[in-house]
């Protein structure tokens, strides 16, 4: 049986290689109809407003208790650290820059990539189970301008004030813990905050918004598009969408933050 | 008029059909007839250009939409009803907002008509009373009749009914077969039903396909299925219904 197995590996492989990259280019004309079908955007206003709501006012819990978590932690441990070599003063420096480019935007991703994702995956590969999607289609409906690109739009509006929302009450936590934990004078803590944080800052925080709401919505509704096999189908294409966002989050993570403060004084 | 010619359609290695011609004329009702997993409703998809045959033609009105793209193909699907099996209706909608839906996102009437047209679809339908409840609280023939409407509310040429009375008790079952009879006698409209079930066939349908091991061995009138001599034909006329 492991003969057998091994024998048959490379055609296998070459089986796996093509269905990938043959599903790479199934989500990039995917993609490309999403962006095409945009200027159908006021035909579909409603839809918009209603995955605004979704994407956006109903995710701000969700992205506020990550913010204030996370500034919180920060300002606890690099405080302790800093405290070791005296430099406490030094605390709204380092938990600022560490909140606006890196950790706020990341755990709003991650959080938007489990809740607005999960949400977009199981409710269109519901649809595409239960022949919702074929139903649009057969009537001359088409599927990705009315259940895509408002979804998409809404993302990429949506996502900048939750940028800016993760951002501040991180930073407010994190204030709050420097004066109220380490005993640290307001003034003192913000004085090393807004002259420290440059424009770059800035842009690395608001342009990861859009990246991970492309990221987000068009690989959740896709893999909801081509959810198959019952409702296990769309369990598997959920957890396929969050996966696979959540990852490419991360990575895009990285890539603006180094194309960004690489290229920008 | 559908025209399906010399359709071959593969999933990965596997030949669904199989060189597969068959015609559906206007103002006829035409059953597609098989085993459950045979193609039948990939005939239906095909005739829709929800997918695209492996080798062979389409044709729609004697337009041949196997190269259509999608948004060429939407004024074409405008032609036909669709009536899925799992009737496909919009679970977050009314029952009004279902039958209006299509009216309002593609022909853009007037909401006047629109409603007209939306009641004189709940009133065919006997659903009056029940415009402003969900799917999910309707019963399974209730919603099959709500799916008959959506269809019908465009005022298509031909019909497509996917196994239009599976699931269903006897009574629904009668009713359906009833509504689609009706169809031609009052609305001159053609239709195609794909069913397992041998009675559906012979309660409706003027012509007759016979798809088995995704060829059709039989095409002809209904009441000549009697006559055939092909094995399957023989054992499905016994046994009635095809749980293969």
């Amino acid at each position: 049986m492991p003969l057998a197995a091994i024998r048959t590996l490379p055609q296998e492989l070459s089986f796996r290689t093509k269905e990938f990259l043959l599903t790479l280019q199934e989500f990039f004309l995917f993609s490309m109809r999403a962006f095409f079908t945009m200027p159908k955007l006021r035909r579909y206003w409603r839809d918009f407003l209603d995955q605004a709501t979704i994407c956006g006012t109903e995710s701000i819990p969700i992205v506020l208790v990550s913010a204030i978590s996370i500034g919180s932690l920060m300002s606890i441990e690099v405080g302790n650290l800093l405290e070791e070599f005296g430099a406490k003063t030094m605390l709204g420096r380092s938990t600022s820059i560490t909140v606006v480019r890196e950790l706020g935007p990341l755990l709003m991703g991650l959080m938007l990539s489990a809740r607005f994702g999960s949400r977009n995956g199981a409710e269109l590969g519901a649809m595409q189970i239960s022949e919702q999607i074929d139903a649009l289609r057969a009537f001359g409906t088409d599927p990705i301008a009315k259940l895509v690109m408002p979804r998409l739009a809404a993302a990429l509006v949506m996502f900048i004030p939750l940028v800016a929302l993760s951002d501040f009450a991180g930073l407010q936590s994190a204030a709050l813990l420097a004066i109220n934990y380490h005993k640290l004078d307001p003034g003192i803590f913000w004085n090393a905050v807004y002259p420290r944080l440059a424009p770059k800052d800035f842009v690395v925080s608001f342009l990861k918004a859009p990246v991970f709401a492309i990221i987000i919505t068009l690989v959740s509704s896709f893999n909801g598009f081509s959810a198959k096999g019952g409702t296990a189908g769309v369990g598997r294409s959920t957890i396929k969408g969050i996966v696979v966002s959540s990852g490419l989050v991360l990575v895009a993570n990285f890539y603006v933050s180094k194309v960004v403060l690489e290229n920008m004084k | 008029m559908i025209e399906l010619r010399n359709v071959t359609l593969k999933y990965g290695d596997k030949e669904i059909l199989k060189n597969v011609s068959l015609t559906v004329h206007d103002n006829t009702i035409k059953a597609i007839l098989g085993p459950s997993g045979v193609g039948k409703s990939t005939i239906l998809k095909l005739m829709l250009g929800l997918i695209k045959p492996y080798s062979g033609q389409v044709f729609v009105d004697g337009t041949d939409i196997t190269p259509l793209r999608e948004t060429e193909l939407y004024p074409i699907r405008r032609k036909m009803g669709m009536v899925f099996q799992g009737n496909a209706l919009f679970d977050s909608m009314t029952i009004s907002q279902n039958l209006g839906f299509f009216l309002r996102e593609n022909l853009k009437l007037p909401e006047k008509e629109v409603e007209e047209r939306v009641s004189e679809q709940i009133r065919f339908s006997g659903l009056e009373g029940y415009e402003d409840q969900l799917p999910e609280n309707l019963s399974g023939g209730m919603r099959k009749r709500v799916a008959i409407g959506r269809a019908l509310i465009f005022r298509p040429h031909m019909i497509l009914f996917d196994e239009p009375t599976a699931g269903l008790d006897p009574v629904s079952s009668k009713r359906i077969l009833g509504l689609i009879s009706s169809l031609r006698q009052e609305s001159n409209l053609g239709a195609v039903i794909v069913t397992h079930i041998i009675d559906d066939v012979f309660s409706t349908a003027d012509h007759a396909a016979v798809l088995y091991q995704g060829e059709i061995i039989f095409d002809d009138k209904t009441e000549n299925l009697h006559q055939a001599d092909h094995p399957f034909i023989r054992s499905i006329l016994s046994d009635k219904i095809l749980e293969l």
